[in-house]
């Protein structure tokens, strides 16, 4: 795995980053009918400049919600998302997101998946062919350039789909599970990848998972969401070194961290599990 | 995997998945596409074996169904003569002109009336009436409205092929996975180009299967106006030779549309298979 970066690359259009500011926020799908269901329940998360946050809890208690809500994909019913260009009213490509799915283009290979948001964010031709390139290979897809989605195993276009996303480098990154569909091996270099990403452009990320592990290596703070109506129970400051590879690890720290989280999410786990019967 | 499978349209009987273990080695080893193929091929000129035979040693009455050589052979004089071609070509015109005329209100129209309420309540009962109704019982009124020549006959295709085609295009349009519009939205695409950059391209399966399914339709209504009408093209041609009791000239006017359908059907599917090359169906 490459972890040489663009650096300072020449940027057209520059997405500063920027924090992320949620206040009173609740959702209710199906709101208009009787039946609503309450998937959060008065939202209230500062997330600081250049933060790398995580979103933790058990399936279903709306951190992917927030993640849209945040993304401007679904409208804010209750409270409000502001960014520093002020509310959030749409999808803008100042805030560039990985969906849990993937969410490429089936029609376009996996070159052109990455040259179309670079395309949009106006990098001019060369930047384009240079950004992509660089990226596909940070995603070990070199030689699959002009391979169509339906032709690659779901971790393949997993990778894409985040090469594609992190190739626009976006201000604000917002990743719903974005490693779901890798190995474990691959799963691991590409956390390491995102914290090198993250550490040398400054960027903020919002990055929603179920894995204890996985939150505590990536964030400076975590979230702990309770189950259904999904509610901010914890934050949690991470403090660990800024440079994490594999040593952190046996990191006493990191240990008792996520010794600390698994019985905190564990709770709510098993609310959720309760809750369903 | 993305959920593609609701795109899947109609599939062109093939063999399955990439099962191309390697035959044994004996004898000669076929594909098993070619395999398929021979065996249609063989179906087909045993049918046309029975036809001959039957019809040259009796079983048949010749002037009831004339052999298929015969048939062929005025095939053959027609077109030497020069009245295949004209023939032939005019149906074709017409079907195909028709047929991209109602392509190119059908898809538009459908695209609008998955996008806009107006249109939708508008045209949703509009087509929901026409699409089970036989178009040819409009024909009188297109002739009143028209002329007898080559306009009504055109208009009259066009007419019928619109409807499968708004109906697939709507459907296409309205059943859109939401993950690549949220992806494009994200990346700061417009409404605009969210329609030609990934409604279009994501609705094209089921648009191509509309298209598919109105190509014949447009055959049939051109070959069945032609002989409402008369004048000249194949089904024009098949009514007077049938006035005329010309059992063989009737015969040669079916071979005709059969081949004529058989290979723009094959077309479209080829044509298909390279607009579709990204979709999983293009590789089985």
């Amino acid at each position: 795995m490459s972890v040489t970066h663009l650096s300072a690359s020449p940027r057209s259009r520059a997405h500063t980053a920027s924090g992320i500011s949620v206040r009173g926020v609740s959702h209710t799908y199906g709101a208009r009918t009787a039946g609503g269901m309450l998937a959060l329940d008065g939202i209230d998360l500062e997330i600081a400049d250049g933060e790398f946050h995580c979103l933790l809890g058990p399936s279903g208690c709306g951190k992917s919600t927030l993640l849209y809500l945040i993304g401007g994909f679904i409208p804010v019913q209750a409270g409000v998302i502001a960014t520093s260009a002020g509310p959030v009213t749409s999808p803008g490509p100042d805030r560039s997101i990985v969906f849990q799915n993937f969410a490429l283009f089936p029609w376009k290979t996996v070159k052109d998946n990455v040259l179309y948001g670079l395309k949009k964010a106006g990098f001019n031709a060369a930047e384009r062919e240079q950004r992509a390139r660089h990226y596909i290979d940070m995603v070990h897809l070199t030689g699959f350039e002009n391979a169509y989605p339906s032709q690659l195993s779901g971790g393949m276009q997993q990778r894409a789909a985040i090469a594609r996303t992190l190739a626009v480098d976006p201000g604000i990154l917002l990743m719903d599970e974005p490693f779901g569909a890798l190995d474990a091996q691959t799963r691991r270099v590409m956390q390491e990848e995102l914290r090198a990403i993250w550490r040398d452009s400054r960027k903020t990320v919002v990055f929603v998972t179920h894995d204890v592990q996985e939150a505590v290596f990536l964030a400076d703070r975590i979230s702990i969401m309770s189950a259904r109506p999904g509610r901010i129970q914890h934050v949690i400051d991470v403090d660990l070194p800024k440079d994490r590879g594999e040593e952190i690890l046996e990191n006493r720290e990191f240990i008792r961290l996520s010794e600390q989280i698994w019985r905190l999410v564990r709770e709510q786990a098993v609310a959720a599990t309760r809750g369903a019967h | 995997m993305m959920n593609m499978a609701q795109a899947r349209p109609i599939a062109p009987n093939s063999p399955s998945q990439k099962q191309k273990l390697p035959a044994p080695r004996r004898g000669l080893h076929l594909s098993p596409h070619m395999v398929d193929v021979a065996v249609q091929v063989a179906v087909v000129a045993a049918l046309a074996g029975i036809w001959e035979f039957g019809a040259r040693f009796g079983a048949l009455n010749p002037f009831l169904l004339p052999p298929l050589s015969v048939v062929l052979g005025r095939i053959w004089e027609d077109l030497i003569a020069g009245t295949v071609p004209v023939d032939l070509g005019l149906t074709l015109y017409r079907a195909l002109l028709g047929f991209a005329i109602g392509a190119v209100i059908g898809i538009p129209a459908g695209i609008l009336m998955a996008r806009s309420n107006v249109v939708r309540w508008f045209l949703d009962p509009l087509v929901s009436i026409g699409f089970p109704m036989p178009k040819i019982a409009f024909l009188p009124i297109f002739i009143l409205w028209f002329d007898i020549y080559d306009t009504s006959k055109i208009i009259m295709v066009a007419f019928s092929c619109f409807f499968p085609i708004v109906a697939a295009t709507y459907a296409g349009c309205s059943s859109l996975d939401k993950w690549p519009i949220w992806s494009a939205r994200s990346f700061g695409a417009g409404e605009r180009e969210l329609l030609w950059e990934v409604y279009l391209p994501m609705a094209m399966p089921q648009i191509l299967t509309g298209l598919q399914v109105a190509l014949p339709v447009g055959m049939i209504t051109t070959i069945v106006t032609e002989m409402l009408m008369g004048g000249r093209g194949v089904g024009g041609a098949m009514i007077m030779a049938g006035r005329f009791a010309d059992s063989v000239g009737v015969f040669a006017g079916i071979v005709q549309i059969i081949i004529l359908g058989f290979v723009v059907v094959k077309s479209v599917e080829m044509i298909r298979r390279r607009i579709l090359i990204w979709h999983p169906e293009s590789r089985r």
